[in-house]
């Protein structure tokens, strides 16, 4: 029964890294074989424009949903809720290889301080991380479970629905939406697979851990941030944003901004709870100059001012804000490495 | 002739070598053939670890500015963009390491160097000083990666 079958989506990694391609394949190969799923493959999530059959394709997905990408779990889903690809988190078993297994027990998951997304429909996706192994055997394993977990939901789903709806209506009630369209059949591999038309670079939120305090509107000169009708802070204009720079993730309290592609993990959206498990910047200890992350974010900011031909400002725009009202929330662990990292002047 | 000092790391010895200069960021120099060639202290492999990836932004023959980023590395506990330890051209890379940075591990002092650098040593400061530095600086690291593990 189609509904029962979970879609499951690969992004490529960007290029043509002959590694990662191999293991791409193998877990498409294997996937294929797997009965109750559908696999697509696409390219690199975040570089997919509106236009892009693979961004269609991923938009009529109705059902359940796993995506494989070569990004941190957490930026692959806030990109997909950016894109309006919108769901429940489904929370992968997969351990990161970095993460110490002592201490696993030990994470509650913190409840989310955040507004949260708009408009979630009744599903979930997962997204699992390609950079953590290199066999595609755990993948497979982990897209069973997920499977049969997708499964064992939308049975009891179904059973606590089913009374209240006569029998003729049962068969159209079980998913909230319509049938899904078999996608395949709509999209064509070669098409989904056309390479995007560039990188792309621009901030996405996390509405997990955003309390829209609009730090981020006031500090960026460069108009990406706006609000929406109900003052819901979003990303409006994601082409202005300047490539390479990511001065307003350093300024988010809540370091709720994710810029994917950015070096450090921190920034590109690494899992909250395992961030103490990840690699240390010692770029500091190095001999980087960086001081706090305000600063960092200001000399960015003005860096990208001047190369466009206006004013450097430094400090005195879009700031005045913050300290007035951060520092009373108990912080958390991705609070405390960056704190960490700041407070190391070497 | 100067005896060797060790730095202790909590109960891991750092070991530094007593006939070369020493850097902040954590490098050793050596004159060599009228060059300064640069290396990785035991103090930053012990931090690092394992290293996995080494990538430079700049070419030979490149002049360079102090405290100017010229690459990156990806270790298994760390990563870290790595920036010059003087100003001068550089000379060359540690061919040697293009393909394998293992050596940066194994022989840090020796066949793991980095780069040569045509250059003034004005900016780099003696063993006994290095063992100061990293004496001051220990506590302020250990915090940091206390805060981090
Ligand atoms: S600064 Fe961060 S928390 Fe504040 S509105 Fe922007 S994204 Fe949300
Ligand atoms: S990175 Fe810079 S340009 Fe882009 S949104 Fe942030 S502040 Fe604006």
């Amino acid at each position: 029964m189609a509904r029962n079958r979970i879609t499951v989506v690969l992004s490529q990694a960007q290029g043509k890294h002959p590694a990662k391609r191999a293991l791409e394949e193998s877990v498409v190969a294997a996937l294929l074989m797997e009965p109750g799923v559908e696999v697509s493959v696409v390219p690199y999530l975040y570089d997919l424009g509106p236009d892009h059959t693979g961004r269609m394709f991923l938009e009529s997905v109705r059902g359940d949903m796993v995506l494989l990408s070569w990004l941190f779990p957490r930026a692959a889903f806030w990109i997909l809720d950016r894109d309006g690809i919108k769901g429940h988190w489904g929370e992968s078993q997969l351990k990161s290889p970095h993460a110490d297994a002592e201490d696993d027990e030990a994470k509650v998951p913190e409840p989310p301080k955040g507004i949260g997304a708009l408009d979630v429909p009744n599903r979930h996706i997962y997204a699992l991380d390609m950079r953590d192994f290199n066999n595609h055997e755990v993948y497979v394993e982990e897209v069973r479970r997920i499977a049969a977990e997708c499964r064992e939901r939308n049975e009891k789903k179904q059973k606590a629905t089913t009374p209240a709806v006569p029998a003729s209506l049962v068969q159209l009630g079980l998913v909230t939406h319509d049938e899904p369209p078999a996608p395949t059949r709509l999209f064509e591999p070669e098409q989904m697979l056309q390479a995007p038309a560039g990188r792309r670079w621009y901030p996405v939120i996390d509405y997990s851990r955003c309390t829209n305090c609009m730090e981020c509107i006031d500090f960026c000169l460069f108009g990406v941030y706006g609000v929406n009708g109900e003052e819901r802070i979003l990303v409006e204009n994601q082409d202005n944003c300047k490539k390479g720079c990511p001065a307003c993730s350093r300024v988010c309290p809540e370091q709720a901004i994710i810029f994917p592609d950015y070096k450090t993990a921190a920034i590109a959206g690494a899992p909250i709870g395992a961030i103490a498990n990840l690699k240390i910047d010692l770029s500091k200890l190095f001999g980087g100059s960086e001081k706090d992350a305000v600063s960092q974010a200001v000399l960015e900011r003005d860096r990208e001012l001047v190369a466009v031909g206006r004013d450097a400002v430094g400090t005195a725009v879009g700031l005045a804000k913050r300290q007035s009202h951060h520092g009373a929330k108990p912080k958390d662990d991705l609070d405390s490495l960056i704190d960490a990292l700041d407070s190391l002047d070497i | 002739m100067t005896e060797p000092l060790t730095f202790m790391m909590g109960k891991f010895p750092a070991p530094l070598q007593a006939n070369r200069r020493y850097c902040k960021n954590h490098m050793w120099c050596q004159t060599t053939d009228g060059v300064l060639r640069f290396g990785f202290t035991t103090y930053a492999v012990r931090l690092m670890q394992d290293v996995y990836f080494l990538d430079w932004e700049i070419n030979e023959g490149d002049t360079i500015a102090l405290k100017q980023k010229i690459g990156h590395i990806e270790t298994s506990k760390a990563m870290s963009d790595l920036f010059a330890p003087t100003t001068g051209t550089l000379v060359r890379f540690n061919p040697e390491l293009l393909n394998d940075p293992s050596a940066i591990n194994v022989d840090m002092y020796g066949n793991g160097w980095l780069f040569e650098i045509a250059g003034s040593d004005a900016e780099t400061i003696s063993m006994n000083d290095y063992h100061a530095f990293l004496e001051a600086g220990w506590e302020k690291t250990q915090n940091m990666l206390k805060g981090h593990m």
